[in-house]
């Protein structure tokens, strides 16, 4: 489930058959793949009685809310793990797609403002933005054979610059105001207690559950991650599978970005600033390999969850900006533990 | 014949391989060529020493990040061990003088890397996630150090900013000593060498009799010292650390190192090459600012030559690879 | 009479359940050269990776100087003076050579942490010198080829005062001129006292260097002796001896039918040279020849992972300029690769993901790709059982590398068989796995060819391509050198050609 150590070749002259209480039915759904739920859940529990406002309807509709943006890049950034690449560019795309799509939309001097196109369009142009920028970073990491790391590194780096640049050719201050009513909607209204964005980051997941779990290009994606000489052989078009995760990658942060634009009412360039260790941290909780090979969006639902989780039951408890951290970095970290406990204790990855 | 035709081909890829090593020379010669003729305030000695003072942190960091990128490790924490440890000198030992000030940030880094160290040789975790969460918990405990408010140094501190031996600023004295204790390390220590061949090949290296997680420890180490050190030559020229200090300096380390040759990998590059690659982009970010560019494009320009550096490198890669093919040795006729 | 240098006793060995050495014992005294001899699967790597520490004792007994010798790493051998020169040599190729030889433990200038370069110079020069090399100790290992690597491999054993040194198949990749400088060194080190167990399969250069032979086959000692009282066809016959009925099913009549492959003239410079040859369906085609004699490359070639030159390619009567795997696959040609943990398993993976993998577009249906999962389980499930996996059941549960080596070698098999292939090419399919299995592997492979594959079967054992195939194709130095149909087949003159080498021309009987 959660993995974190480098693989560990099982000897098979010193493997048992392990019949005692490691194969105990409680020790097992311990180690299952929903142990971050129930992680989640006891959790909740635990904070229930501290804060009991958590359990309120109003903090719930909060988790939700602040879940879903994040839920959307960490997706993506699952498909560029399970490949075992990595994408460092997610913030930037979606600080770049921020400031684009606002300066399509925005009725203060935007390409398309004040139009009833405005705002299909401006999320139209954000998508752009998300797959260039994506097919960009794959086609380096594909074709050009470079490490993913330092390419997505430069990508963040120059991504970042040129939205805070960009911002400057449409306003004199730092970010875009006056989206159309309808986007913003979106990312920031609800519909009978129901958050509008859910509807597009369930169909988001559902639409990525249903690509890894159920077609042949999901199990594409896995070989690449698990054995890229072995895949070639067996057919699999590797260059183009890569190409494609980063593709989805970009996307999602388009749409991630989308959904906290609409939120904030304005596009900007620091938009995902300081987010990126909190994606790739939730994915990675969540139990998606850093090594590539083995990663499921239900896993990530779950990390995001936890994640979200513990950030607001911080800030209810009062807990300034460093407990957060410290404590966020605290459980990644025990997460780790857990998982190289597992891996010894169950002699498998699986 | 068939002999004679593989090894015009040899040739001819090893032409290719000679070129791509000294692209980022050459790299370095355009920046400084362009911007000497865009401004003829670029080359002078002064302009030379801002540079090198002011990319002496991010050398030392990247100093510290080249004995872990050796190995094939990665360390994500650097940038908040350099605000930890400014963090910790600038509450808990505010009168310090420069050199305690020195030894208690380098103590922090010291402490902090052997966690790490710890951590990733012991407990086994992986570097990547090792340091992660490190660089949150660094960050946690200091901005609680802090309080989130900017931490102040007393001007004992403050005043090495301004001081220089024989002309030249006191940070480029650190960086240079920093720098002269790694190279000899890597070259001409029995660590150095066995570091290098970890790099290449750790299994090898453990039949070999090398003690891997020893030297994997001690690399940890290194790093987090380094990271302390470049903390407090920072500082000296900041004044005080806001709750961003460090932030996101792990990847200028990683940049400047990737940029001066050492791979993500392991095995291959060194300090110079570190070096360098935090002073090229030191150097195009200065003439930038002599030339008066838009302020908004230091950053792509910064981005584009670590990208052209890496993207040739690993057009070397390629070609490495291409000739590296199974090959049946032909006799000789 | 003195002890001899070297006693290994009753020595045996399992691996995952599967014994490979059945009690294996010899004896070496000083300066003595030994050579050891077998097919691959015999157990000689086995037996020396026991004695280079490289793998632990299970039963036997080890004396060296009549001293009990147990080691738990390689290091251990290296201290009791063993030095193991690998093919594939134990070098680190961003360090100089005198790195290389002191890396386990350089030489120190008195209480400084650093290295005494005058030093290690010195006795580096030195020892290259006994090694006849003549680079500076300071150059970089990369710039040297590839013979004066392994010399340097030698002249650190010797720094280490090895007692024995062992060397696997050294001559593989030397040329010449090469090949001639390290069998005189041989003869400086025998003279000085140096114990030598030389493996290879080159026997010319058994019988010019070695005072005895010893030949290993199946995990036994099966003969032996003085060097001068054994020739190259006894050698062979006791490599080869095993009867081969019983081991073989029934191959299937079969008729011939149209060439599926049809290769004209193929070459790559430094690779394989004016390749012609033809596999009809229904037809199971054999390569055997040495390692290096670029069987596999060849295979690599025609299934598009690595490029050629000259000639042509014809599969199914159409003419492949630029052949690709995936568009290979779909023309209906398999390849079990001889990696089989590297290149044939996603060893993470379930049986099915593995099985599947090749073939998944095929059960997916537009508009979204969709996999029909169930359709698919089915049909893994039945080849599965067709070619008889244990724990067909789980195939969905149970990850690759849980598998024992057969079941693996079946999963692959069953991953390509699934297709329906055309041709399918197979580069050592039982390698690594037990008498049974491999019983099994042949039947799948009679099958295959009996319902109108063709099989180009690739092989380092001589009797199993004698057992499965209708011709048998003789590879050496990138060259068909021969071939032999099935109603001429003949051991030993099949190794002969396979020991052709441009060098030395045919093999001194």
């Amino acid at each position: 489930m959660l993995s974190f150590t480098e693989t560990r070749v099982v000897d098979a002259t010193t493997r048992r058959e392990a019949r005692h209480w490691r194969d105990g039915r409680i020790f097992r759904a311990l180690l299952s793949e929903y142990l971050v739920l129930w992680l989640s859940l006891a959790y909740f529990l635990v904070m229930l009685p501290i804060i009991p406002a958590i359990g309120s309807r109003a903090a719930l509709s909060n988790i939700l809310a602040d879940m879903l943006p994040l839920l959307a890049v960490a997706v993506g950034q699952t498909f560029v793990l399970i490949v075992a690449g990595i994408d460092l560019s997610v913030t930037a795309i979606m600080a770049m797609a921020s400031v684009v799509g606002a300066s399509v939309m925005s009725s203060q001097g935007g390409f398309a403002g004040g139009t009833v196109f405005a705002a299909p369009l401006g999320f139209v142009a954000m998508l752009a933005v998300g797959a260039a920028i994506g097919l960009f970073n794959g086609f380096c990491a594909a074709r050009l054979r470079m490490p993913s790391f330092i390419v997505t590194l430069t990508g963040m780096m120059f991504f970042s610059g040129a939205a805070i640049w960009y911002t400057t050719f449409h306003t004199e201050t730092s970010s875009i105001a006056g989206l159309p009513r309808s986007f913003v909607a979106v990312g920031q209204g609800s519909t009978l207690g129901i958050p509008n964005s859910l509807w597009p980051v369930l169909a988001l997941v559902l639409a990525a559950h249903f690509i890894l779990a159920r077609t042949a290009f999901g199990q594409h994606l896995y070989a690449v991650g698990r054995n890229p000489k072995a895949a070639a052989i067996a057919g699999v078009p590797v260059a183009r599978v890569v190409i494609l995760a980063f593709l989805i990658s970009g996307l999602c942060a388009a749409v991630s970005s989308a959904l906290y634009t609409g939120r904030l009412e304005t596009g900007t360039p620091i938009l995902g600033e300081r987010m990126l260790l909190d994606i790739i941290g939730a994915v990675v909780i969540g139990g998606t390999s850093l090594f590539g090979g083995r990663g499921k969006v239900v896993w990530t639902v779950f990390g995001v969850l936890f994640l979200v989780l513990l950030d607001t039951s911080l800030k209810m408890l009062g807990l300034s900006l460093f407990s957060v951290l410290a404590i966020k970095g605290t459980v990644i970290l025990l997460a780790a533990i857990v998982d190289t406990l597992r891996v010894r204790l169950t002699g498998t990855r699986s | 014949m068939i002999g004679e035709m593989a090894q015009t081909r040899r040739y001819s890829e090893q032409a290719k391989l000679v070129a791509l090593r000294s692209a980022p020379l050459i790299l370095f010669a355009i920046v400084i060529a362009l911007f000497s003729l865009l401004s003829d305030r670029f080359l002078t000695v002064q302009n030379f020493l801002n540079i090198l003072t002011q990319s002496s942190h991010v050398a030392i960091l990247g100093i510290g990040m080249t004995f872990v990128l050796l190995i094939a490790g990665i360390d994500l924490s650097v940038g908040a061990i350099m605000f930890l440890a400014v963090a910790v000198m600038s509450i808990y030992v505010p009168d310090a003088t420069p050199v305690t000030g020195f030894l208690t940030c380098l103590a922090v880094g010291i402490a902090f890397g052997a966690v790490n160290a710890v951590v990733i040789t012991w407990v086994r975790i992986a570097a990547f996630i090792a340091t992660l969460s490190a660089l949150f918990i660094g960050r946690g405990i200091a901005l609680y150090i802090t309080e989130t408010r900017m931490a102040f140094m007393n001007m004992d501190i403050l005043s090495l900013g301004r001081l220089a031996y024989l002309g030249i600023p006191w940070a480029i004295w650190v960086f240079a000593a920093v720098f002269l204790v790694a190279f000899v390390t890597l070259r001409s220590t029995p660590f150095g060498r066995q570091l290098y061949a970890i790099g290449e090949n750790r299994s090898a290296a453990l039949k070999a009799g090398i003690n891997v997680n020893a030297i994997q420890f001690a690399v940890y180490v290194i790093s987090g010292a380094c990271a302390g050190i470049a903390g407090f030559v920072s500082i000296t020229q900041v004044g005080a650390a806001s709750a961003t200090f460090g932030l996101e300096k792990e990847f200028a380390a990683i940049a400047a190192a990737v940029l001066g040759g050492t791979s993500l990998f392991g095995g291959r590059g060194g300090v110079v090459g570190t070096v360098f690659g935090a002073v090229l982009i030191q150097t195009a970010y200065s003439g930038l600012v002599i030339i008066n560019a838009n302020p908004y494009i230091y950053p792509l320009v910064t981005a584009s030559i670590i990208f052209v550096a890496v993207f040739v490198d690993s057009q070397r890669v390629r070609i490495l690879e291409t000739i590296n093919r199974r090959t049946i040795r032909v006799e000789e006729a | 009479m003195t002890e001899p240098l070297l006693r290994i006793t009753d020595l045996q060995k399992s691996f995952f359940g599967v014994k490979v050495l059945h009690g294996v014992s010899l004896t070496l005294d000083r300066g003595e050269v030994m050579g050891l001899v077998g097919e691959n699967g015999s157990g000689k790597s086995t037996t020396m990776n026991l004695l280079g520490g490289v793998l632990r004792l299970e039963t036997g007994e080890i004396l060296i100087d009549g001293v009990p010798y147990n080691p738990r790493s390689p290091r251990d051998a290296q201290e009791a003076g063993i030095a193991f020169i690998h093919q594939e040599l134990n070098l680190f190729e961003n360090l100089s050579i005198e790195e290389n030889m002191f890396i386990g433990g350089f030489p120190r200038l008195t209480g400084l942490p650093f290295i005494a370069r005058a030093g290690m110079r010195r006795r580096a020069a030195a020892a290259l010198a006994r090694v006849r090399i003549g680079h500076d100790p300071a150059t970089p290992l990369a710039r040297l080829s590839q013979g004066e690597r392994q010399l340097v491999e030698i002249a650190r054993a010797l720094l280490q005062d090895a007692r024995i040194i062992i060397f696997d198949e050294p001559t593989t990749s030397l040329t010449h001129r090469e090949t001639s400088r390290l069998f005189e060194l041989i003869g400086e080190l025998k003279a000085s006292g140096i114990a030598i167990i030389y493996i290879s399969h080159v026997l010319a250069d058994i019988f010019r260097l070695c005072d005895t032979i010893t030949v290993l086959r199946d995990g036994h000692v099966v003969g032996g002796g003085p060097a001068s009282e054994l020739t190259a066809e006894d050698l062979i016959r006791l490599m080869v001896g095993r009867s081969l009925s019983q081991i073989f099913p029934d191959r299937t009549p079969v008729e011939p039918g149209p060439a599926i492959l049809d290769v004209e003239r193929l070459s790559q410079p430094g690779i394989v040279r004016d390749i012609t040859f033809q596999v009809r369906a229904g037809e199971v085609v054999g390569i055997s020849g040495l390692m290096g004699a670029g069987r596999s490359e060849l295979a690599r070639i025609l299934f598009g992972l690595d490029p050629f030159a000259s000639g042509t390619i014809r599969f199914a009567g159409e003419t492949i300029p630029a052949p690709e795997p995936r568009d290979m696959i779909r023309r209906g040609m398999a390849f079990l690769t001889e990696d089989r943990r590297g290149e044939g398993l996603m060893m993470e993976a379930t049986i099915e993901e593995n099985i599947a993998l090749p073939s998944v577009d095929d059960f997916a249906s537009a508009p979204f790709g969709r996999v029909d999962r169930a359709r698919l389980r089915r049909a893994v499930r039945q080849i599965g059982d067709e070619v008889r996996i244990s724990r067909t059941k789980d195939v969905g549960e149970t990850p690759a590398q849980t598998l024992s080596g057969g079941n693996q070698q079946k999963v692959v098999l069953a991953k390509w068989l699934l297709r329906r292939p055309k041709l399918l090419v197979l580069d050592e399919p039982t390698r690594g796995i037990d008498v049974g299995a491999k019983f099994e592997v042949y039947k799948i492979i009679d099958q295959a060819a009996a319902s109108g594959a063709g099989v180009l079967m690739i092989s380092s054992e001589l009797e199993e391509l004698m057992g499965m195939c209708d011709r048998i194709l003789v590879m050496a130095h990138g060259e068909i050198r021969q071939e032999f149909a099935r109603a001429s087949f003949n051991g030993e003159r099949i190794l002969e050609a396979a020991m052709w080498s441009p060098k030395t021309g045919e093999v001194a009987a």
